[in-house]
């Protein structure tokens, strides 16, 4: 078919059979995985979207810039360094204590809006009717909220690590002081990703809602550990110990004081003397659980 | 190769609902209609096609492949346009449907090229680049359309299509699946409550009521037997039923109109100088389509339905459409089998 006029002739080609690849189910789950870490950080959603991820990301990361310019104004200062130097509160073991917050606040921003839209505007059996399955889905948006909140928790480690070395007066020596805390923090990194987004999941696959959901993420957050404090005031250490292990934020503060061999910043943490292995092993069980409550959340519901 | 088939398909729900029960049928590809009431079962159908849903038993296969361990790979060549509002308000179209694209396994090149094209075909220009909550009905519903049909598959199943448009939207809507399954080259299950809607647009028809299966069978043995005319009068029903059965018409007496079986074009004149010998204020003569039920019970040997049963109500009319007096059908075909 084709309408000829005298500026030239519009072509009208008809529907045209896609004949290219279809890369299946895999290639879905890889692309709704990116997609989910990518509008994490807003990418993709509009200029608005990417304040909150991004203001939040910039607070976690100016305490390590601060802690660089700390250790290059110590390494400048000779021998008087040292005592600048070991002033700093900015350290590896004290940092989880300074981003915590962001993160949670972060899972409360982002997490509604990941799990909230598609059970909100109906959008779930446009995506169960194509290749990927309930489990699919529910893990990759898992997955992706995971991966995004690792990366704002590591960055400002990373950034406090290549610092250090670099004012080191020697990086070779630089880096063998502190190579040692490259693993300690990637794996407190990703028991406060794990955890905080899992759970951050589970609340807001279960609450379509997004203010509700981003009220629930908070209160998870804040509130056991004001109850906990309280258990402790009233009836003493027993029932303290007992119970910590339910409360997401003073687990994490016991993962990082065993992985970084500190002093707990929580007193009830500090108080219950529980060994390190149980904080880890109680946040390792919560991604689990929270993980496979989120995917049957997804098998169950209706759409 | 067949494009759906089915073998004693029974879905339970586990509150005891019986949504289809032993639905037996083979369909080639084509346009196909798929008609019943609210809750026949159409919906639950689609989900079991899509292998979304396990049938409880019995068997269906989908391009033959079976619903219950093949679904992944039916569903990469089927497309789905659900009944209800699906799409995020917040999103452009361009932006909506080539994430769908990507959800079907294309690679991001040609789910942007697909996007492109898929739009243009629905009739979305411009506006594809506007966020969808601006959005009429009527293009909400091209974009659903077209997230079904952007990995171009071979099966496009339509839930309820027309679903709250207005009258033009609906001819718009049933032109462009019309043009998908024939200019595409792609088969099509529309579900539809409305069979004057969906007669208009297919070429076979399968008409399901409480999970059974009516009947189905090629459009055009359907549309050869609506030979009623119906003639509304404001006043004088009884004296022209009278004066048409005297002229060896058969006609019946409903409310202010009266039925009467045409089989001969000499009859409409009979009609005409009874009227204008009783000088009766004519309202209006029209072709009257007759209920779903009535059209499947004719003569439909061996079908489900429990022949001359007065007690199911009438199935489904379209509804701007007067309802067709349940006895009156016997006129049309000699009586029930």
């Amino acid at each position: 078919m084709s309408a000829s006029g005298p500026g030239g002739s519009i072509f009208d080609l008809g529907y045209q059979s896609y004949t290219g690849p279809r890369l299946g189910r895999q290639s879905a789950v890889r692309a709704l995985f990116s997609q989910t870490v990518r509008s994490c950080f807003g990418i993709g959603r509009g200029g608005r979207a990417k304040i909150a991820p991004f203001t939040l990301a910039a607070i976690a990361i100016l305490p390590a810039a601060l802690a660089v310019g700390f250790a290059a104004i110590a390494a400048q200062a000779g021998p008087g360094g040292a005592v600048i130097e070991n002033a700093s509160p900015i350290r590896y073991e004290s940092y989880h204590g300074l981003v915590s917050v962001l993160i949670m606040l972060f899972c409360a921003a982002q997490a509604p809006e990941l799990f909230g839209r598609d059970q909100r505007y109906g959008t779930l059996p446009l995506y169960f009717s194509r290749v990927l399955t309930r489990v699919d889905y529910s893990l990759a948006k898992v997955l992706g909220l995971m991966v995004a909140l690792f990366a704002v928790d590591v960055t400002p480690y990373l950034i406090l690590f290549i610092g250090r070395v670099l004012v080191a007066p020697d990086p070779a020596t630089g880096l063998a002081d502190e190579i040692a805390m490259v693993p300690r923090f990637l794996l407190q990194a990703v028991l406060v990703a794990g955890l905080l987004g899992g759970i951050a999941a589970l609340i807001a696959a279960w609450t379509p809602r997004r203010a509700y959901a981003t009220a629930a993420i908070i209160a998870v957050f804040i509130i056991p550990p004001i109850i906990l404090a309280i258990i402790y005031e009233q009836s003493g250490q027993e029932l303290a110990r007992a119970t910590i292990l339910f409360s997401p934020a003073d687990v994490l503060a016991g993962t990082n004081a065993a992985i970084f061999g500190s002093i707990p910043d929580s007193p009830v943490v500090a108080a219950v003397d529980l060994p390190g292995w149980a904080y880890v092993g109680a946040a390792a069980i919560g991604i689990v659980a929270t993980i496979g409550l989120t995917v049957r959340r997804y098998l169950r519901i209706a759409a | 190769m067949s494009l759906i088939s089915l073998n004693d398909l029974t879905r339970r729900y586990p509150r005891g609902v019986t949504a289809l029960d032993g639905l037996t049928l083979d369909l080639e590809p084509g346009i196909i209609g798929l008609v019943g009431a609210n809750g026949a079962g159409k919906s639950t159908l689609i989900k079991i096609l899509l292998g979304l849903l396990p049938p409880t038993s019995g068997e269906a296969t989908v391009m033959d492949l079976d619903v219950r361990t093949e679904g992944t790979t039916i569903r990469q060549f089927v497309g789905y346009m659900p009944e209800y509002d699906c799409l995020p308000p917040d999103t452009s179209a361009t932006d909506f449907v080539t994430h769908m694209a990507r959800m079907s396994g294309l690679p991001s090149a040609a789910a942007r090229e697909r996007t492109a094209e898929v739009l243009r075909h629905v009739g979305l220009y411009e506006e594809r680049y506007r966020a969808i909550g601006g959005y009429s009905t009527g293009m909400k519903q091209r974009v659903k359309l077209a997230q079904a049909l952007v990995h171009d598959p071979r099966l496009l199943l339509l839930d309820e299509p027309t679903n709250g448009l207005d009258p033009a939207g609906r001819d718009e809507m049933l032109a462009l699946v019309r043009r998908t399954g024939t200019e595409f080259g792609i088969a099509v299950v529309v579900a539809s409550h409305l069979l004057g809607e969906i007669e208009r647009v297919c070429d076979f028809l399968v008409a399901i009521d409480a999970g059974h299966l009516l009947r189905a069978a090629p459009l055009g043995t359907f549309t050869e037997r609506t030979g009623v005319l119906a003639v509304e009068v404001e006043e004088g029903e009884a004296e022209l039923t009278a004066a048409l059965l005297a002229r060896g018409l058969q006609a019946v007496a409903d409310g202010r109109t009266v039925l009467l079986d045409v089989t001969e074009d000499r009859q409409y004149d009979l009609v005409r100088d009874a009227v204008a010998d009783l000088g009766l204020p004519l309202v209006r003569m029209e072709q009257r389509r007759q209920s779903l039920e009535d059209l499947f019970r004719d003569d439909a040997p061996g079908s489900a339905v429990p022949s001359g049963a007065p007690s199911a109500a009438p199935l489904v009319g379209p509804p701007p459409a007067p309802p067709a007096a349940p006895p009156a059908a016997s006129v049309g075909g000699g009586g029930p089998a």
